[in-house]
């Protein structure tokens, strides 16, 4: 076990310089939160990284694998295979095939199944160190059925989800990965400024539908939040933005991009 | 939250239940979470013995991770494309309804919603010889419009065997919906084939109509249901490779904003594909008035397209 932390781990450097509003991120021990509303593209930009990470260095990719835990049975593998093909230049089935055996898909049906799996992933982390990648779709699925379980004490509510966000962190933190997040967009932004802890005024404010619901542990251990939206033009196409803070240095960098049929382009 | 007791998995004896018992461990997260020398000390349990519990208890409660090469091979045979019946629909929707996902008919009352579900059980009971489970919550369904619907397409006998493969329940709130699907989720895992041959298709008309109610005011009991329905719909369709399609209202902001689906920002992450359904009226004609039928979200294709149904 103990070797395998000293190796240390592939490294993901340059996996979107895009995304990222400053240089060689993501590192290790970052979490990244994307948060949106549907249909603003936070599964395909996923998708991207993930073919990013599994591709083979002869097709422009990382080569190293990634654990995709999926709470609401979201993943699509179809979609997930025409982006590699559509990036690779032999599309045989073998290179398919070679691709995907570096992925890793999960599925959770409870925060307490989120929880005792999360436990017994910790193994694979030590057995597998090009395992740096651990993406988690979406971790604001349970919300509302946490707290309905858990009556009217909002510690009740919260319980599982704080746990997991506690264990994410030492995950994360003691096998050296990076984690993406989804959460969704489950509520207005409320217009009562002083309930709102956001910590600082970016000038895209505006634009930024954002209102913090999930508990305060997942909220302390985020290092970066993407925002993303969509604007629909009259024309054919559809654009997506995504605003980018890097929330203890307060940058903040916004772009657009858009999805073809190979996935997320800038 | 599963609580510890005796027998739950091999090695976890009633003494040694009550020994956890006493020093506070109680549920199977409890006993996962802390730290099994500190336990073993405290209770005097052997260390080795509650390693070995706690991985079958894992093994027994977590889920497994699967390789993606082998969910592509299996989602390769599974995974079929299921006609509409009506080949515009097909097109929109890129040639059908894939099963293992959920597809959403959003429209205004009288739009031609539960015609286009019509057209799909018909179509897939006729042409793929499939059985269609039909989930009626609003009284839409009526059989002889189905007939019609397939008598134009096929002679006497056909028509009479394809409407026995339509199995059609009536439910009227949202835990009849929920229990009818236990009751198709269970026949499912135990393979009955007696009168359900089998099933492709769930057709759920509508699903607004049984969740409506549950909205609104401040308790979340609602929305917790509203997303446990959610969850059963989309699991059934991954697990089964089923297609599930269901039908919901339209709202709008403003009376200049844009039709978005009803039942709030939860649900519109749940379906995968939404299509709306709008009957407009043909200007040079009076007397018709045509269907139109555009993608509002598909993980496939690019929004906005739109086609004109051809709903018999």
């Amino acid at each position: 076990k103990l070797l395998a932390r000293l190796e240390g781990r592939s490294s993901l450097k340059d996996l979107e310089p895009y995304l990222f509003a400053e240089e060689g991120s993501p590192v290790h021990g970052h979490v990244i939160e994307f948060h949106g509303p549907e249909g603003t593209g936070k599964t395909e930009m996923l998708y991207h990284l993930v073919a990013r990470c599994i591709l083979p260095k002869s097709g422009g990719g990382l080569e190293t694998e990634v654990m995709f835990i999926d709470t609401d049975y979201h993943f699509d593998m179809l979609r997930l295979v025409t982006i590699l093909e559509s990036r690779l230049v032999q599309r045989t089935e073998e290179m398919i095939k070679q691709c995907l055996g570096r992925l890793f898909l999960v599925n959770c049906n409870s925060s307490t199944q989120l929880l005792l799996t999360l436990y017994s992933l910790e193994n694979m982390f030590c057995t597998h160190p090009s395992l740096c990648l651990l993406i988690l779709d979406s971790i604001s699925s349970f919300y509302w059925i946490d707290r309905s379980n858990g009556g009217e004490s909002l510690n009740l509510q919260e319980m599982n989800l704080k746990k997991c966000a506690n264990f994410l962190e030492k995950l994360v933190r003691e096998h050296h990965l990076t984690l993406f997040a989804t959460t969704q967009t489950l509520m207005q932004r409320s217009t009562n400024s002083a309930e709102n802890p956001f910590p600082f005024k970016p000038q895209h404010e505006t634009d930024i539908d954002y209102r913090p619901y999930l508990c305060k542990s997942w909220q302390q251990m985020v290092t970066h939040r993407i925002f993303f939206s969509k604007q629909c033009n009259s024309g054919s196409s559809t654009a997506f933005t995504v605003v980018s803070c890097h929330l203890k240095r307060n940058h903040v960098v916004k772009l657009s991009f858009s999805v073809a049929e190979c996935g997320v382009q800038f | 939250m599963v609580v510890l007791r005796a027998g739950l998995c091999p090695g976890l004896t009633e003494e040694m239940l009550q020994l956890l018992r006493a020093s506070g461990i109680r549920t199977v997260v409890d006993f996962v979470s802390s730290d099994l020398e500190d336990v073993a000390q405290k209770c005097s349990l052997s260390y080795k013995a509650l390693v070995a519990v706690r991985r079958v208890l894992l093994a027994q409660f977590s889920a497994f991770p699967i390789n993606g090469a082998d969910l592509y091979e299996e989602l390769k045979s599974s995974t079929a494309i299921l006609p509409t019946g009506s080949s515009s629909l097909d097109k929109l929707l890129d040639s059908g309804l894939y099963t293992g996902e959920v597809t959403e008919l959003m429209g205004a009352p009288g739009s031609g919603k539960t015609q286009v579900c019509l057209g799909i059980a018909a179509s897939v009971s006729l042409s793929l010889k499939q059985h269609v489970l039909f989930l009626d919550s609003t009284g839409g369904f009526t059989a002889s419009r189905l007939c019609q619907m397939l008598r134009a397409w096929t002679e006497d006998e056909e028509e009479q065997a394809a409407l026995q493969r339509i199995q059609v329940v009536r439910v009227f709130d949202i835990y009849e919906m929920l229990s009818a699907l236990q009751e198709l989720r269970d026949r499912l895992s135990q393979q009955v084939m007696c009168s359900m041959g089998p099933l492709k298709i769930v057709v759920i008309d509508s699903v607004s109509a049984v969740v409506s109610p549950l909205l609104g005011g401040k308790q979340s009991e609602g929305l917790a249901i509203m997303m446990q329905l959610a969850r059963e719909l989309k699991t059934l369709a991954r697990e089964y490779s089923l297609a599930v399609v269901v039908t919901n209202q339209v709202t709008r902001d403003s009376s200049t904003a844009p039709l978005r689906p009803a039942l709030g920002r939860s649900w519109s992450f749940v379906p995968s594909t939404r299509v709306l359904v709008e009957s407009k009226e043909a200007t040079w004609d009076k007397a018709t008035t045509k269907r139109v039928a555009s993608l509002a979200k598909s993980p496939r294709q690019p929004t906005g397209i739109q086609v004109e149904l051809d709903i018999g």
